[in-house]
């Protein structure tokens, strides 16, 4: 575990120096500021416009960072032949999967809860109280942004990083668009249609089921039964994609 | 393409490995290493396969022209390596080899900020971070200025005396003529010759000296290749 901790360290903070996350802190601060002048748009729902508008900007910025970073993360170091030195060391492949994979996690984590921090001071400037319940959404952001990477990670052990960038977003668009597939699926007429229609829905990755957005800005309940499917849902799409990771870089040759 | 590769090194020797561009000697070293797996064969160090744990705990590897992680600071970049060996003391060993390196004043600056002789020193640090009984050079003295080269040899001929088995490839053959016990020519993927330095310049010439330099390219002209 030592070793994974040692990669997981180095990834953080090689991550963290790179000059494209201070444009992505800046982007982040405007997202949230734009928040402060939307009073006068909201009628009358600024309060909750503020904390959706905010749960929105701080998912955005952490998948921002886990595509823009994460898809580099393997092939970088492959190509700048970074990799050889750590690979030289008494080092199990799957150890530096899995360092990188927490390494990155661990930043975006730090990101996202400084931005929902953030969005935090706003709303006691308005209303004079903080608003604790929104935090519930780091969990979750956190939980899709680690499915996401394990995306990026897999493809990026074997494709470019372009392809891997491309990949990553492709999967976030589409991860969001799974209630649509499945209302299409449903109303299929033509069975071949149903039956792909269905399969992706089951194979594909639901982001939607990390996002907890409505209910938080609004205020609405939250149920235990949904909470823990999306965790256990989470956390055995994220084992497999490493486990494929794991896979396909253990196979791999660096000529 | 190599082609039956069969090396013995000894050990606490140096042995230079040599041979024209595109012969096969970063691939050699790429497979003991464990980058790349050969076709056919075993490739076993100490006793070990390659890829186990075991043999990596034994070996340190400079790979040819080596880049490393830019925003790391030299002592992040050691540190990071000396936990990969699993050094418990690994703040003593991180400092003493950063001296020894003569990177102690820039152990705080981030490695792109490093020259090309720097990051040649803070490579073989990292080398060398879990005292290795083999160590593996991939091109070590290329790009280097003079006395980069001398710095580099320096702590090649340290390690030998710490009885450290030493492998390194090279196209600076004088300065390998300095340095190597024993060598081994690649021409093509094959080894076509390997022996005692001393021994193998006098074999087949008529004059009395000849530099390593003058009997490599006799030995790649014999081989039939153009250089």
């Amino acid at each position: 575990m030592h070793r994974v901790i040692a990669i997981l360290e180095n990834t953080f903070k090689e991550s963290i120096r790179q000059k494209i996350l201070l444009l992505l802190v800046v982007f982040a601060i405007l997202l949230i500021g734009i928040s402060l002048f939307l009073e006068p748009f909201a009628l009358g729902e600024a309060s909750k416009i503020m904390r959706d508008f905010g749960l929105a900007a701080a998912s955005l910025f952490g998948i921002l960072t886990t595509i823009i970073i994460g898809s580099t993360l393997i092939r970088k170091d492959v190509e700048k032949k970074t990799i050889y030195t750590v690979l030289s060391k008494p080092v199990k492949r799957s150890e530096v999967i899995l360092g990188k994979f927490l390494g990155l996690s661990a930043l975006v984590t730090l990101l996202v809860l400084a931005m929902l921090m953030m969005q935090q001071l706003v709303i006691f400037a308005y209303e004079g109280a903080f608003d604790p319940r929104l935090l519930i959404a780091l969990p979750f952001t956190i939980i899709e942004v680690m499915v996401l990477l394990g995306i990026l990670l897999l493809f990026s052990s074997f494709s470019s990083t372009t392809m891997t960038s491309i990949m990553g977003v492709i999967f976030f668009v589409v991860g969001h668009a799974m209630p649509d597939l499945k209302l299409f699926a449903d109303q299929a007429g033509v069975a071949l249609l149903k039956y792909v229609a269905y399969g992706l829905y089951y194979v594909l990755p639901n982001l939607e089921n990390f996002n907890l957005r409505i209910e938080l800005a609004y205020g609405l309940p939250l149920y235990a039964d949904q909470i823990l499917f999306s965790i256990c849902y989470g956390v055995m799409y994220i084992t497999f994609l490493l486990y494929l990771t794991t896979l396909v870089f253990e196979g791999r040759e660096f000529k | 393409m190599l082609k039956d590769i069969s090396l013995d090194i000894h050990e606490g020797e140096v042995f230079g490995f040599l041979g024209p561009n595109g012969a096969g000697k970063t691939t050699t070293i790429k497979i003991i290493t464990g980058l790349i797996r050969p076709d056919s064969g075993e490739v076993d160090i100490f006793g070990e396969a390659v890829n186990s744990l075991a043999a990596k705990q034994r070996i340190g590897f400079l790979p040819e022209s080596p880049y490393f992680y830019e925003h790391l600071t030299g002592h992040e970049f050691l540190k990071l390596h000396a936990l990969l060996h699993n050094l418990k003391d690994y703040k003593e060993r991180v400092r003493s080899l950063l001296e020894r390196v003569g990177l102690a004043e820039a152990m705080g600056l981030q490695l792109r900020q490093y020259s090309r002789g720097m990051l040649q020193r803070i490579g073989i640090a990292q080398a060398l971070v879990g005292s290795p009984d083999l160590l593996i050079l991939d091109e070590p003295l290329t790009g280097l200025d003079p006395i980069g080269r001398k710095e580099i040899k320096d702590l090649i001929l340290e390690e030998k005396a710490k009885g450290t088995t030493i492998f390194f490839s090279s196209h600076i053959l004088p300065d390998a003529e300095a340095v190597c016990d024993r060598i081994g020519i690649i021409i093509e993927g094959k080894i076509v010759q390997v022996g005692d330095l001393a021994t193998l310049l006098k074999k087949g010439v008529k004059t009395d000296e000849i530099s390593l330099e003058e009997w490599f390219v006799q030995q790649v002209r014999n081989q039939g290749k153009d250089i």
